[in-house]
């Protein structure tokens, strides 16, 4: 697919001038970290989160010349990993696996953390990995990414009136979740 | 005057900076004006705060090498090298700025992270004591390692091991009697267990562990899954009692335990 005039315009010469293409590279790296904390929330084990992002930055070399998102490959970038996330989910559940994680991921979720996590942390966990991963992705998007809800409809492919409403039940079984976690395990201080 | 009529969806758009600017400070009055709605959208901006605290360390982990080798020498080989691109002056201008913008917010978090990980500190030793409780309570042939019949020998060996005068404390008030004890391993140090048990053949245990934290607290009560811990921190110690018994039997238990082992150390 041809680059169109504007983005050409603004950014150089790609094909021309190899710096262009260096500068590209250079903007994905910078982005590698924000990826890395979505598909980590997004899939919860480690490994697997690794590699969709591993995954999404080889499809995005293989297509630098799609990038037509101006100078921030941010929302392009996302838009690959959301897609690959869904095919990923798609292959996950023709298997009959867990719907997120692949099944050699699923064993080593069963085994302890290395590093434990607190309570704190393990429930935040928990309860993302409790919902469905459409209201995950929408929250993750907007609450831990930044994303506008335009934005955010925009790389997930859907109208803004379904993300609004997937943030806001999210969030509500979010709490609730939350709630069920803090009621099994409480602290309080109490007189000595 | 309300412009218009604001509902939780509006909750969600202020949360997220997707409220219109006109809307905002009607918005406000609305919020104050309704303290359910006010609640939910403090619980709902705590909870974004906790999502985002949680995933947030993420960000400053080292890239793996196999992104970065794939990004830099990518898809048209022989050019781009690595040591080429991370040279270019962005690069440094970045982390510079990244720096200076670290170094701003780092006593404040300093602080915040310091609290953060004592508490949890602290929550790893009373689940540990916790999870001893279970293991060991549920015996029925090695509930301890050195019996009551031994006690003094077993109070010399637990102090001198976790490096605190100890004893074991006398419960019969409470009506409980001293099983035994034994030595555990606490990632790394050594922690005492003793082990109590009352008539019925329930039983609670008073386990003691060094703790970096040096600070002296009330006691605080742990509760997972029907089982509770009541514990405290004194004097570089933490002390923990455990056991599947409703919550006041447990707090006399600890009172108990707690003056016992004062006078303890005092003398």
């Amino acid at each position: 697919m041809p680059e169109s005039a504007g983005v050409a315009a603004r950014q150089g010469s790609p094909r021309v001038n190899g710096l262009s293409m260096d500068e590209k590279r250079t903007a994905i790296l910078a982005e590698i970290p924000r990826m890395r904390r979505y598909a980590r929330a997004l899939v919860r084990d480690r490994d697997a989160a690794d590699d969709l992002v591993q995954d999404s930055l080889e499809r995005a070399l293989s297509r630098l010349d799609h990038w037509r998102t101006g100078d921030n490959p941010r929302r392009w970038l996302f838009t690959i990993m959301h897609h690959l996330f869904v095919d990923q989910m798609r292959r996950n559940a023709r298997r009959g696996a867990n719907a997120t994680l692949p099944p050699e991921a699923a064993d080593n979720l069963a085994a302890a953390p290395s590093v434990p996590e607190s309570f704190a942390v393990r429930d935040i966990v928990d309860a993302l990995d409790s919902i469905s991963p459409e209201r995950r992705a929408a929250i993750l998007m907007v609450a831990v990414e930044g994303f506008s809800y335009a934005e955010a409809a925009n790389i997930l492919g859907i109208p803004a009136g379904t993300l609004m409403s997937r943030i806001a039940r999210g969030r509500e079984e979010l709490r609730g979740l939350l709630d069920d976690a803090a009621r099994r395990r409480t602290i309080r201080i109490v007189e000595k | 005057m309300s412009r218009r009529s604001y509902t939780i969806r509006d909750i969600h758009m202020a949360l997220d900076g997707e409220l219109p600017p006109d809307d905002r400070e009607d918005y406000e009055v609305w919020l104050a004006a309704n303290p359910d709605m006010k609640a939910l959208s403090v619980r709902f901006a705590a909870d974004r705060a906790r999502l985002q605290g949680v995933f947030a360390p993420v960000l400053k982990e080292a890239i793996p090498e196999r992104m970065v080798m794939l990004v830099a020498t990518g898809d048209t080989p022989g050019r781009s090298p690595l040591l080429a691109l991370l040279g270019r002056v962005p690069w440094r201008a970045a982390a510079v700025a990244a720096v200076v913008v670290a170094s701003a917010g780092i006593g404040y978090l300093a602080g915040l992270e310091e609290a953060r990980r004592a508490e949890n500190g602290n929550q790893a030793i009373v689940e540990r004591a916790l999870q001893a409780h279970t293991m060991y309570a549920a015996e029925k042939l090695h509930v301890v390692e050195v019996g009551a019949d031994q006690k003094d020998h077993l109070v010399g060996w637990l102090s001198k091991r976790v490096g605190t005068p100890l004893v074991a404390p006398d419960l019969t008030a409470e009506g409980f009697s001293l099983v035994g004890g034994r030595l555990l391993p606490a990632s790394g140090k050594p922690a005492a267990q003793f082990m109590y048990q009352d008539r019925s053949g329930t039983r609670i245990s008073l386990y003691v562990t060094r703790d970096a934290v040096n600070e002296e607290t009330g006691f605080r009560l742990y509760e997972e899954a029907g089982r509770r811990a009541f514990y405290w921190l004194d004097g570089g110690f933490c002390y923990a009692v455990a056991g599947a018994v409703p919550e006041n039997t447990l707090l006399s238990i600890a009172n108990a335990a707690y003056r016992q082992l004062l006078e303890g150390i005092a003398s």
